[in-house]
């Protein structure tokens, strides 16, 4: 066998292991021991992304045209994600070795992770559309996984967003396939390359805004991301925030056309929109975020604030015409990703950790924080580093620079909350099983991310000059004195419960209740048989009439 | 087009069945008297779907020699044949998952099973051959008859009272499609397709021939809001027979619709037809919020029935083509009707195993199900999918190619109601998924596992569907334009 071939056979395999997994559940030997086979399920991906860059595999010849191909970007977020679904998974192995409902997580674990690895390297429209469904409804068995009222509520409003986002893309999908060359399933380079030319661009644009900016929380889509964290199990809303958001990136990595020919205002104003909605996101997520008591629902509000800065990364490289713009989109988001996964891995082993272990673990967590914002030496300084240059010199550039204090604001905010959740029992220890992968992750953030900077352009010698530590010094040093001053302030801030906008979007529960009885009711009448009786001579005469009518205007004297 | 005595076959296959049926009832069981012969039918369907798959051309053959307008003719084109393997498939998962070798039920009632659903099955496969209106009208009323059957078969006071509703209302809607081969037969005194398609004019009588026709199919087919007798005659009726009540009894109806509307007289898309996809606009997105309002699982299925045939109707105004079956609407349509076929079968079937088990299907009580039953289970996930119409299946396919269709149509309304039906449906779906994967331990009767199977297959069958390539499909517009038959060849 060559090699071409083994790199196809590994990208499938990639996706074909978790999912074989989830199905071995319908078979009971194999049942007692799928949570402890969690941390394996990854490994074909791992391999992937480290030995088949520039692979490809035709699934399913012509008409179909299931194709498999990893490129860059894709290999970047496949690797990351593999390395945070091993520990997390190892984590989840540990931490819900006692739950009753271990096997239904698994398998719920199982299918969200066949999903989002697949959709790193699935290069057609439809297989684009299957992962990113698989992943996107897989994970509302995590979220929905503790089954207590909070779990309910988060569940049923991820679930709502997560399918109308499918809606929004399935139509975006149609609408981009129509005209495109290969009937019916068109590879997704060809159809994107064929959108600035299509008759429903505009629409097609928003509907891809609406619908992954939805899984990456853009504001107001978000309200999902600060309800489904806190709720999930630790592990779930390490993969949840680190992994599935990321779907959202992936689809605006493949589907904008970056610098594809779109000159002379092609795509007029489009990327400064998007730029616009990233940087608005990206503020306004650390202000409420500020607001938030629970570290967890503060991380929620991170995640929400630095998706923002991908969507402003992507929207600037739109306006730009920059053709390195999934790369360096694709490079924030792994910093993201690993940083985050570990910071939650970190909010559980910190609440097993006390008296002297307590201090090693909180100076980790306090370096992934950090990281976040943009400290220097850590792989969000390298980040933010490389995609600065897309933003140039004028406001835009000093908005992203200031998102860095805003997230160090929250983060020293975030690092306070988790300093009241250090275990009081001094003899306490994190167990092994939770502390390994929580360390793991936080080295990987510095290995991974450090070790793909020249894969951006970008050299070392640049990235660690004195100007580019100073550049990124700055706005953390003025988060730490901004953070000193809201101190002081904290009790004057207003008490905003979690998810903000969806409080309000929920007063207008009971009127849908009360419209769902209306139908039912109605329905009743109309199951009636002096309603029905009537109904039928109506339609009949609805339908006669109507055809008499089109006919005479259509053929005259028929 | 090829001679062929394989649809007369087809037909009568069932029949012969239905008689040794009769004959062996004192000694022998009677699913082991109806088991070659659904074992045959099914050969039989599989084989003229390959025949006419290899020779592109339909199966003919006109009984006693006789040519239209004297005579009868069968033919199974690519669309017949597509509904008779559908028919066929369906009807053997049924019957394997029906199969009780223990002394369940009474066997009076067993009897009446095993007999019904092969008269069922040659009312449809009649139905699906059939090529004039008379004959339409036959198999309607040996499917509605066959059917009432079913619906009383518990003979529960309840079952009874669905059972009489659906007589009624199928028998007014009989009235109203024979008012209009009525006129037909006064205007052209020609009943056959073929012929009618060569001399029938737009003109007020054929129109309201028409029209009363398509009426009274709608109510046999239950499109809201003509649906007062589905919910309880499905409901109520046994899980195998609601499965093929739903997956297969309504469909005849709907194609022949269709084939009034394409082959006898095709119109230019006007206000008619989008009145036609405004009624199944109205079916989906009524039917599937009351679907999810409900206890019990089969009438949340029912109403989830009532729903999927809206889509059906959907795709009136979408093939606006002069060949309609080279529209991807076409295919998008028939599609949704076999993938609809499979799912609700498996989910029907699925209902009655968990009513098997637990002894009562209310949604909120479904706990502990996915440790007990999971096969069962992940038929009716999978069954769901389908329905919800989320890749890789053929509910998917099926949509896509409407939403394509609607797209390309400008046809933004309908375009809005399939996407918001996806939502709807993935609502109740995971309503009943989230309840069965609660925790609970409840007591369990023992379920066969080929039972479990069987629905396992039936749900995969709507799985594979999702394979078809996205683009009008070939087998599908074998035989069209229909074409009179001069001369046997």
């Amino acid at each position: 066998m060559n090699g071409a071939s083994m790199n196809g056979l590994l990208l499938a395999a990639s996706f074909a292991l978790p999912l074989l997994l989830a199905v071995a559940a319908l078979w009971p030997p194999m049942r007692r021991h799928l949570l402890a086979a969690l941390p394996a399920a990854p490994l074909p991906a791992l391999a992937a992304a480290l030995l088949a860059p520039g692979g490809s595999l035709m699934l399913a010849p012509d008409p179909l045209r299931l194709t498999l191909a990893l490129d860059e970007p894709g290999a970047m977020l496949l690797g990351g994600s593999a390395l945070l679904w091993c520990a997390a998974g190892a984590y989840a192995a540990h931490y819900l070795a006692a739950s009753p409902r271990r096997t239904t997580f698994a398998v719920w674990w199982l299918l969200t992770m066949a999903g989002s690895l697949g959709l790193c390297l699935v290069a057609d429209m439809t297989s684009f559309y299957l992962f990113f469904t698989v992943a996107s409804l897989a994970a509302y068995g995590l979220v929905a996984h503790e089954a207590t009222p909070a779990a309910g509520r988060a569940s049923l409003v991820y679930m709502a967003l997560a399918l109308l986002g499918e809606a929004f893309l399935l139509l975006a999908f149609v609408m981009l396939a129509i005209g495109a060359p290969g009937i019916g399933n068109p590879a997704i380079a060809e159809a994107v390359a064929h959108l600035a030319a299509s008759p429903f661009r505009d629409a097609i644009l928003v509907l891809l805004v609406l619908g992954f900016g939805l899984k990456m929380g853009l504001v107001p889509l978000h309200v999902w991301m600060p309800l489904a964290h806190p709720v999930a199990p630790m592990p779930a809303s390490a993969v949840l925030s680190g992994i599935i958001v990321k779907a959202g990136v992936i689809g605006l990595i493949r589907f904008l056309p970056f610098g594809g020919g779109l000159e002379g205002g092609g795509l007029g104003g489009w990327g400064e929109a998007l730029i616009g909605l990233g940087l608005f996101t990206a503020f306004y997520a650390v202000a409420i975020g500020l607001t938030q008591p629970h570290p967890k629902v503060v991380l929620a509000y991170s995640t929400v604030s630095q998706m923002g800065v991908v969507a402003a990364v992507a929207g600037a490289g739109l306006a730009s015409g920059s053709r390195a713009t999934p790369v360096l989109a694709a490079f924030y988001a792994l910093h993201h990703m690993l940083v985050k996964g570990a910071l939650f891995l970190g909010v559980g082993v910190t609440g097993k950790a006390g008296g002297r272990s307590a201090g090693p673990v909180f100076a980790v967590m306090a370096v992934m924080a950090l990281s976040l914002a943009g400290l220097p030496f850590t792989s969000g300084a390298l980040a933010k580093y490389v995609v600065k240059d897309l933003f140039g010199d004028g406001a835009a550039a000093l908005a992203v620079t200031l998102s860095a204090t805003g997230s160090t604001l929250l983060m020293l905010h975030f690092l306070r909350r988790l300093a009241g959740l250090v275990a009081a029992d001094a003899g306490k220890r994190p167990p092994a099983g939770l502390l390994l992968p929580f360390l793991a992750m936080a080295a990987a953030s510095f290995l991974v991310v450090g070790l793909l900077l020249p894969a951006t352009g970008a050299s070392y010698a640049a990235a660690l000059a004195p100007q580019a530590l100073w550049k990124a010094c700055w706005p953390v040093l003025l988060g730490g004195a901004l953070a000193v001053l809201l101190h002081r302030f904290a009790p004057c801030l207003p008490a905003i419960p979690p998810g903000d906008l969806i409080v309000l979007a929920e007063r207008g529960w009971p009127a849908v209740l009360r419209l769902a009885d209306r139908l039912e009711r109605a329905d009743e009448t109309l199951r009636r048989w002096p309603v029905a009786g009537a109904l039928l001579l109506l339609l009949l005469l609805g339908l006669g009439a109507a055809m008499q009518l089109s006919a005479g205007f259509h053929i005259p004297g028929g | 087009m090829m001679v062929s005595l394989l649809p007369v076959w087809a037909v009568l296959t069932p029949v012969l069945g239905l008689c040794a049926l009769l004959l062996c009832e004192r000694w022998i069981r009677p699913e082991r008297v109806a088991a070659p012969f659904v074992g045959l039918s099914l050969y039989l369907s599989l084989s003229m779907t390959y025949q006419v798959m290899t020779s592109q051309a339909p199966l003919v053959y006109a009984l006693g020699g006789w040519l239209p307008p004297l005579g009868l003719t069968l033919r199974a084109d690519g669309v017949g044949v597509f509904l008779m393997t559908l028919t066929a498939l369906v009807m053997t998962g049924v019957a394997v998952c029906a199969w009780t070798p223990s002394e369940g039920a009474s066997s009076r009632g067993r009897f009446s099973f095993w007999a019904l659903l092969l008269a069922l099955w040659s009312a449809l496969n009649l139905a699906f051959t059939a090529q004039d209106l008379f004959n339409f009208f036959v198999a309607l009323e040996m499917l509605s008859f066959a059917a009432v059957a079913l619906v009383a078969l518990d003979g529960t006071r309840g079952a009874l009272v669905a059972a009489l509703r659906y007589l009624l209302f199928a028998l007014a809607g009989s009235i109203l499609y024979l008012l209009g081969v009525g006129l037909i037969y006064g205007r052209y005194a020609v009943l056959d397709l073929a012929g009618l398609r060569e001399i029938a004019q737009p003109d007020t009588v054929t129109l309201a021939a028409l029209a009363l026709m398509t009426v009274g199919l709608m109510a046999k087919t239950a499109l809201f809001p003509l649906h007062l007798w589905l919910p309880p005659a499905h409901a109520g009726a046994p899980a195998p027979a609601s499965a093929m009540l739903s997956a297969l009894v309504v469909k005849a109806p709907f194609l022949i619709i269709l084939r009034l509307w394409v082959d006898l007289l095709p119109l230019p898309a006007a206000a008619p037809q989008q009145i036609m996809a405004g009624l199944g606009a109205a079916a989906i997105l009524v039917c599937s919020v009351i679907a999810l309002r409900q206890q019990r699982l089969k009438l949340m299925i029912a109403y989830s029935t009532l729903a999927q045939v809206g889509y059906l109707f959907l795709m009136f105004p979408l093939m606006p083509g002069p060949a309609p079956w080279q529209d991807i609407g076409w295919t998008g349509g028939l599609l949704q009707l076999a993938s609809h076929g499979f799912a609700k079968a498996a989910m029907f079937l699925a209902a009655g195993l968990i009513y098997e088990a637990l002894g009562h299907d209310r949604v909120a009580e479904l706990g502990g199900l996915a440790r007990r039953q999971p096969v069962t289970l992940a038929a009716f996930a999978i069954a769901g999918l389908s329905l919800m119409g989320l890749p890789p299946s053929g509910g998917f396919i099926a949509k896509l190619l409407l939403l394509t269709a609607a797209v390309e149509a400008g046809a933004w309304w309908i375009a809005a109601v399939i996407l918001a039906g996806g939502i709807l449906a993935a609502f109740y779906v995971f309503r009943a998924l989230g309840h069965a994967l609660a925790d609970g331990d409840p007591p369990v009767a023992p379920v066969a596992l080929y039972r479990q199977g069987a629905v396992l297959a039936l749900a995969l069958c709507a799985l594979a569907i999702g394979f078809v390539p996205l683009r009008p499909f070939a087998l599908l517009a074998i035989g069209r334009p229909l074409e009179a038959l001069e001369a046997l060849p």
